[in-house]
């Protein structure tokens, strides 16, 4: 983690100072006028007030954003790979992995993805061990892309009831406890690779949730109930507070066991995040907006994507031997009905849980960004445009249907993706250069 | 002195900016001869600023070789407090012109041993303006400060404190106890003084900046010593005035003051 964070937070002469103006950012659920000031050398947001009078400096450039809308870069904590590239697939030896996952960081930015959780799926215990060293948080390089703030591994510790498409044969119990992580994931790993755990914690015996969910908690790792048959009581009861894909692989509420759906959304004794993908096929819209206005607080958007994400239809061979079969934006398992993952990007989600919800940028902005950040114990570092933040910036262009488009991508305060400006031609008039 | 009255807080404030505009321009300013400029705090000359960063954004004014001092901030609080006057000077005036930040001068407890000298060294203050408190003081020198007084620490009067605690959320713990501000010295130091006050609240303390004696029980009563001094002050101000006062420095400067004329004569 040594270098994630900048060794100073004050400008000094011959920082790179950029101020936005001409925008609009999202404060107290409203667009307004703002002016942001950003050190590309420190790579965060910085007090132009400090900046005038602690370091005697200006704005080395302005940057006007033309009134578009200025929001912090998006954090996506479920998504297994892109691209053509699978976070699991373990089948490369590490230097084709390191370069698959340094692609996937170059490309992913154009989402307005600027940090994420890489997930590994269930897998065999090598696959943790082989991967996992790749995947812990990124170093503070903009020149990187989107930096990872660590891995998620969901499984393989999941109730085989509830496994959506993870192979039942690679599935574990954690008879152990904490030891049977250890053994899975390795321990190096769960020191600083390993940013989320989902698993399925009616699996474990009813005595070792407690002490791992604190060891987990000193460790900041967060721990996620999910592909779980868990019951309300037994969500509520334990000090899990998130969830994986909310509605997704758990039981559905029940007139008289709400399940984890009811514990994560009515029970207001403290508060709980949960995952929720919003591709449109995952979960039903009516679902998405009843998640919205019970627990708004603990929303965070995830796409879940495949490495299919961005890859032409088709059927693609999946790890441990079986299919997907890629129709448009849904995965199936090939000879199932069984939705195996989505491909859709952030930005796709994030405009469907608007319309599906009916709330503006500036408050459903917050599900992609200041919501995960906080769920992940990193508010005020990331998913946030206050002093001291850091850097990474989406710049959104509003369209006439309410739905927004991203245009620039800022890490770290520097500009790492631009949309390319197609120049508008009228339909049917050829341009007379073409002549 | 001149005493100008205006009807309103607006009227007053515009014609501060207006004359600080006129002086700056009036300099010729430049980068080995700066314009040196006092500046204060508070409600009084917020709209005084707002109107010189109107001034300056229509083009008619540059704070590119002007150097500013500050009278005074809070010590105990951190310059990015929202109620700090590191603030508030950032806010109302700096961030919007085009001074530069190495220009500026706010004392604190590291460099008000030295704030004196500092001015020294510009050549001395060219313009101070100031407001006044309703009970007669300028900058934080309160009742009972020396006239001759420099810059220094000075501990608040409770009745300042409990005032200033509507700015700390109505939490009297909050506010500061201490502040470092110039003397009534520094203030009369500068080669021109200018004073605004407005409303009703300030009636008593313009009465005894015009009309009492020379007292450090009403430390702005010390400006009467001043060469140039020109007060500017709303209707509502001069309510403890006496008619005749009033009426005497409406007449003459009811067509510029005896020096606009000799001027315009020349």
């Amino acid at each position: 983690m040594e270098n994630t964070r900048p060794t100073r937070t004050q400008s000094q002469p011959g920082d790179k100072i950029i101020r936005f103006t001409n925008c609009l950012t999202p404060i107290d659920n409203k667009l307004l006028p703002s002016t942001i000031y950003v050190n590309s050398t420190t790579g965060l947001i910085i007090s132009p007030q400090d900046l005038f009078y602690d370091s005697k400096l200006s704005a080395s450039s302005t940057v006007d954003l033309g009134g578009r809308i200025l929001v912090p870069g998006f954090i996506d904590v479920q998504i297994n790979g892109a691209y053509g590239f699978d976070f699991s697939d373990a089948s490369k030896d590490d230097d084709a992995y390191a370069a698959g996952l340094r692609d996937v960081n170059q490309r992913l930015v154009s989402t307005g993805v600027t940090s994420y959780c890489p997930t590994i799926t269930s897998q065999k215990n090598a696959v943790y061990k082989m991967a996992l060293p790749h995947l812990g948080p990124s170093k503070r390089d903009a020149s990187l892309g989107c930096s990872s703030l660590g891995g998620h591994v969901e499984g393989p510790f999941l109730n085989p009831e509830r496994n959506g498409i993870h192979p039942l044969h690679v599935l574990q119990t954690p008879k152990d406890g904490l030891k049977s992580l250890e053994t899975v994931y390795g321990k190096d790993n769960m020191n600083q690779n390993i940013k989320m755990i989902t698993l399925a914690p009616e699996l474990l015996p009813p005595a070792a949730l407690p002490s791992l969910s604190s060891i987990l908690a000193s460790k900041n790792i967060i721990l996620s109930a999910g592909h779980s048959t868990a019951t309300f009581s037994q969500l509520v009861s334990s000090n899990i507070n998130m969830v994986t894909h909310l509605f997704n692989a758990m039981h559905q509420p029940h007139q008289r066991e709400p399940g984890i759906p009811g514990a994560v959304l009515a029970d207001v004794s403290k508060p709980r995040y949960f995952g929720i993908i919003a591709d449109g096929v995952h979960v039903h819209p009516a679902n998405i907006r009843w998640a919205w206005q019970s627990n708004p607080t603990g929303l965070c958007l995830v796409t879940d994507a495949m490495s299919l994400l961005g890859l032409p239809d088709g059927e693609y061979e999946w790890g441990n031997g079986e299919s997907i079969i890629k129709t448009g934006g849904l995965l199936t398992l090939k000879g199932t009905n069984k939705i195996a993952g989505s491909c859709v990007t952030l930005a796709e989600c994030l405009n469907n849980f608007m319309r599906f919800t009916g709330i503006g940028i500036a408050e459903a902005v917050k599900t992609v960004t200041a919501t995960p950040a906080r769920m992940l114990g990193l508010e005020g570092v990331k998913g946030g445009l206050g002093v001291g933040a850091d850097a990474d910036l989406c710049v959104l262009d509003m369209q006439s249907d309410g739905s927004v488009v991203v245009d620039e991508v800022w890490k770290f305060g520097q500009k790492v993706w631009e949309k390319e400006r197609v120049r508008a031609r009228r339909p049917g008039v050829v341009e007379l250069s073409r002549l | 002195m001149r005493l100008i009255i205006r009807d309103d807080k607006r009227q007053t404030s515009l014609w501060v900016a207006e004359y600080i505009v006129r002086r700056i321009n009036d300099f010729r300013p430049s980068k080995d001869r700066p314009f040196v400029l006092g500046l204060p705090t508070g409600s009084s000359p917020e709209q005084v600023y707002a109107n010189l960063v109107d001034f300056y954004k229509k083009g008619k004014v540059s704070f590119k070789h002007v150097v500013t001092f500050n009278m005074d901030e809070y010590v105990g609080i951190p310059t990015s407090h929202p109620q700090s006057y590191h603030s508030f000077m950032f806010k109302h005036l700096f961030q919007h012109v085009d001074i530069p930040p190495s220009q500026i001068h706010i004392p604190s407890l590291e460099n008000y041993k030295d704030y004196d000298n500092m001015i020294a060294k510009y050549g001395g203050i060219e313009l101070f303006l100031c407001g006044v408190g309703s009970d007669g003081h300028i900058a934080f020198n309160e009742p009972g400060s020396s006239l001759s007084s420099k810059t220094r620490i000075k501990t608040l009067t409770k009745e300042t404190v409990i005032a200033n605690a509507r700015f700390f959320d109505g939490d009297v713990n909050a506010v500061p106890k201490s502040a470092v501000t110039v003397g009534v010295k520094t203030v009369a130091d500068a080669r021109e003084v200018v004073l605004i006050a407005d409303g009703r609240g300030k009636a008593e303390a313009v009465k005894q900046a015009v009309e009492g004696s020379i007292s450090h029980t009403w430390t702005v009563t010390a400006l009467q010593m001043h060469p140039r001094f020109i007060m500017v002050v709303d209707d509502a101000a001069t309510e403890e005035l006496k008619v005749k006062t009033v009426k005497y420095f409406r007449d003459i400067e009811s067509e510029g003051s005896s020096e606009d004329k000799i001027k315009s004569k020349l």
